[in-house]
């Protein structure tokens, strides 16, 4: 190509782009205000309102409700940065003092920049669910704006909604009793072993086993029912009255989030229209009963089973309430001797039943003999008293406690476990119908 | 050559117009991003007055989602912690280089920024924790302040370590040390995963601590920052601790190099700079 023909391309070129280059930059404007403007604007507005309500707000976080309970937190922010704030994670209640900020980055935020009850959520150093994540916490929450008076917030790492509510005098005054209803949701070793979920709506009555586990406030509702497949879950916060959960349990047509505890049966109750209710109830007898019992009566083959202190005292399935009652057993005995062994012989064609208390540094056996009966409505056996062997009634004084768990007139709950213990002998437990009392043993 | 000496005087015509084409645009007023500086708190004043005045040293408590890993769960530190834990840093670590290298020894060569976190740092392994991070020389992130208690020696001691080891890698990042000859002494044990063994096995290998089996540079910083944690008649029970005499022997050699990189590169009796610490350390634990 000639130079010339070079220049005047060029020239066109140039022309084009000098046509284009003044387009007018008057865009359409969906907003009055620049964007730096409304985010000032939405920062200031985010500050006035957390200011604003005169007993602060409320928060009830979920910080994953999948596996994860919810935990009340209570806030009143003041002006110079400085924030109180009162929650029911454990059993300090009390108000702390520490500082916030309204932050601009992505979006307006507000952020607890310095140690309160919030950042407890957010510690891997206490972490029940995968190391080091803690109770999957945040705390700083962006800004999404109002609704119906509540302010909605994301969590700025996992993106869950938190809302504040606005807080009452009462609520802070009622923060305690949260703890009282967490008491109530966890037991003691008093407490019955097992617990159900029932719901009725009119006739129609379904039953769940329902697994609890208090660290997290998080509950598994396995159905009873052959025709009924759907377990529920339940993260649980803790109300002055009782507990709420979430989702809600569907009675019929109706949904059921608040459960008032009932001291006198030491239930948590929702109650709906037209009598549909939903429990949460504590009890002895097992949710799945078994007949596993059946070949230790009467006729059936020698067996021997055996709590040996040694393997199994640090067993899972042994209930706390039966720990406290070994423990009272080896309390009263010398320093030097300790409760080695609880066997227990079936259908022995020689001596029949017993029980043989074996005891380690030297003290003797001592043997209580038995007879079986069946409670084949509740799918118990009982063992019933056919006199002892070795020592004085007075120097066996010291094995009663645990000597009545076992012979209860209500019987024992026998199961066959799945699992083992240290050794490949398939592992029993008995539980008492009368108590929490349950103990591991293996089968010689 | 005439259409090209017209060309040229149209080309710039052109350009003249392009420049001056669009300057009609409305000037930029005054800017409408909130400037204006938080109100200083005691703490803040205390900070300024003992960290960032003299020694040119920033400290963040309170949080910024910036400066801490977004997938550790951590947390801020309990406003009352903050100052006893900066109080113990000064008179242990900034107290004692400067008394020994210098008045300006830290300001000059100093991380300028401490990030102070309350949690716990716990690594995904669930077995250790990261106590603390030196980020290119500039910022040091020390974890467990909520944790420091001021009459604990052992507490105290475990706090400043991680500043003292922390430290020991800023002065590598200035002036580095000898890895030749170090590369020499126990060429063999280093190790990707140094927790598995404890720390007294590790001293039976010639290495001060389990954590130094990490690399050349975690080494050198461990027992440089581990003899600073002690006293002398510590550190002779510490050599007579260990049974293997290989393991005395490579510990001696590492000892003699972080003495000599102390003289060399900054003119730093190291000795003295231990001794003064421990001086230090009594003094904290007793105020």
């Amino acid at each position: 190509m000639k130079t010339k023909n070079i220049f005047k391309y060029l020239m066109l070129l140039f022309l084009a782009l000098q046509l284009n280059s003044c387009v007018s930059t008057e865009a359409e404007q969906k907003f009055d205000e620049t964007p730096t403007e409304r985010l000032n604007k939405q920062k200031s507005e985010l500050n006035d309102l957390l200011l604003s309500p005169a007993e602060g707000w409320k928060a009830v976080y979920y910080t994953d409700d999948s596996q994860l309970g919810g935990f009340t937190h209570l806030f009143k922010f003041l002006p110079n940065g400085r924030v109180d704030m009162a929650s029911d994670f454990d059993a300090d209640t009390d108000i702390h003092n520490s500082q916030y900020e309204v932050q601009l980055g992505s979006t307006v935020s507000v952020v607890f920049t310095t140690k309160n009850k919030i950042h407890l959520l957010s510690d891997s150093n206490n972490s029940p669910l995968a190391a080091g994540k803690g109770f999957l916490g945040d705390f700083q929450f962006l800004y999404y704006g109002q609704e119906n008076g509540d302010l909605v917030f994301r969590t700025n790492r996992t993106v869950k909604e938190v809302r504040f509510v606005k807080a009452t005098a009462q609520d802070w005054a009622d923060l305690k009793k949260n703890t009282v209803s967490n008491a109530n949701m966890t037991g003691d070793i008093n407490s019955p072993l097992f617990r159900i979920l029932e719901t009725k709506d009119g006739g129609t009555v379904k039953k769940y086993e329902f697994n609890f586990n208090s660290v997290t406030r998080f509950g598994l509702a396995a159905p009873l029912e052959d025709g009924n497949a759907e377990t529920l879950k339940a993260a649980v916060a803790y109300t002055p009255t009782g507990i709420t959960i979430k989702p809600a349990v569907v009675v019929g047509t109706q949904s059921l989030t608040d459960f008032v505890y009932n001291p006198t049966d030491k239930s948590f109750v929702a109650t709906g229209t037209n009598g549909a209710t939903a429990a949460i109830k504590f009890t002895n007898a097992p949710p799945r009963l078994t007949e596993d019992y059946k070949i230790f009566l009467e006729g059936g083959p020698q067996i021997t089973i055996g709590y040996i202190a040694a393997n199994l005292s640090t067993a899972a399935t042994n209930s706390p309430y039966a720990k406290s009652v070994l423990d009272k057993v080896n309390a009263t005995l010398a320093a030097n001797q300790k409760l080695a062994r609880v066997q227990i012989a079936f259908n022995d064609p020689l001596n029949g039943n017993y029980i043989a208390y074996t005891f380690n540094g030297g003290k003797a056996t001592i043997y209580h003999f038995f007879t079986t009966t069946e409670d084949a409505v509740n799918k118990t056996i009982i063992l019933t008293d056919d006199g002892w062997l070795g020592g004085t009634v007075a120097s066996r004084a010291f094995l009663k406690v645990l000597d009545d768990e076992i012979t209860n007139p209500k019987g024992l709950y026998l199961k066959k476990e799945s699992f083992t213990i240290f050794y490949t002998n398939v592992i029993y437990t008995y539980a008492s119908a009368a108590t929490p009392f349950r103990l591991t043993n293996y089968r010689f | 050559m005439k259409l090209i000496k017209q060309y040229k005087k149209i080309v710039l015509a052109v350009a003249i117009m392009a420049l001056v084409s669009c300057s009609h645009e409305d000037q930029p007023t005054e800017t409408a991003l909130d400037f204006t500086q938080p109100v200083k708190t005691d703490l803040d004043k205390w900070i300024d007055q003992n960290y960032l005045d003299p020694y040119n040293i920033n400290v963040q408590y309170e949080w910024n989602q910036n400066v801490v890993e977004a997938n550790r769960f951590l947390y801020p530190p309990a406003i009352e912690k903050v100052q006893p834990a900066l109080e113990i840093i000064k008179k242990i670590w900034i107290d004692s280089y400067s008394t020994i290298g210098g008045k300006d020894f830290v300001k000059i060569l100093a991380p300028r920024d401490f990030v102070l976190v309350g949690g716990v740092n716990v690594n995904p392994d669930d077995v250790s924790n990261t106590l603390g991070l030196a980020e290119g020389g500039k910022r040091i992130s020390l974890f467990q302040v909520d944790y420091v208690d001021k009459k604990s020696r052992a507490s105290v001691t475990r706090f400043i370590h991680t500043i003292q080891h922390e430290y020991v890698h800023i002065l590598n990042q200035t002036k580095t040390f000898d890895v030749e000859s170090w590369a020499k002494i126990t060429p063999n044990d280093y190790s990707s995963n140094p927790f598995s063994i404890t720390d007294a096995a590790a001293q039976r290998l010639g290495f001060i601590s389990a954590y130094a089996r990490s690399n050349y540079t975690e080494d050198f910083a461990e027992t440089a920052a581990i003899i600073l944690l002690m006293s002398k008649a510590e550190y002779d029970a510490f050599y007579a601790s260990i049974t293997v005499p290989a393991a005395v022997t490579a510990l001696k050699k590492k000892e003699a190099l972080v003495v000599q990189y102390y003289r060399d590169a900054f003119n730093i009796d190291f000795y003295a700079l231990r001794d003064e610490a421990q001086k230090n350390t009594t003094d904290v634990l007793n105020n």
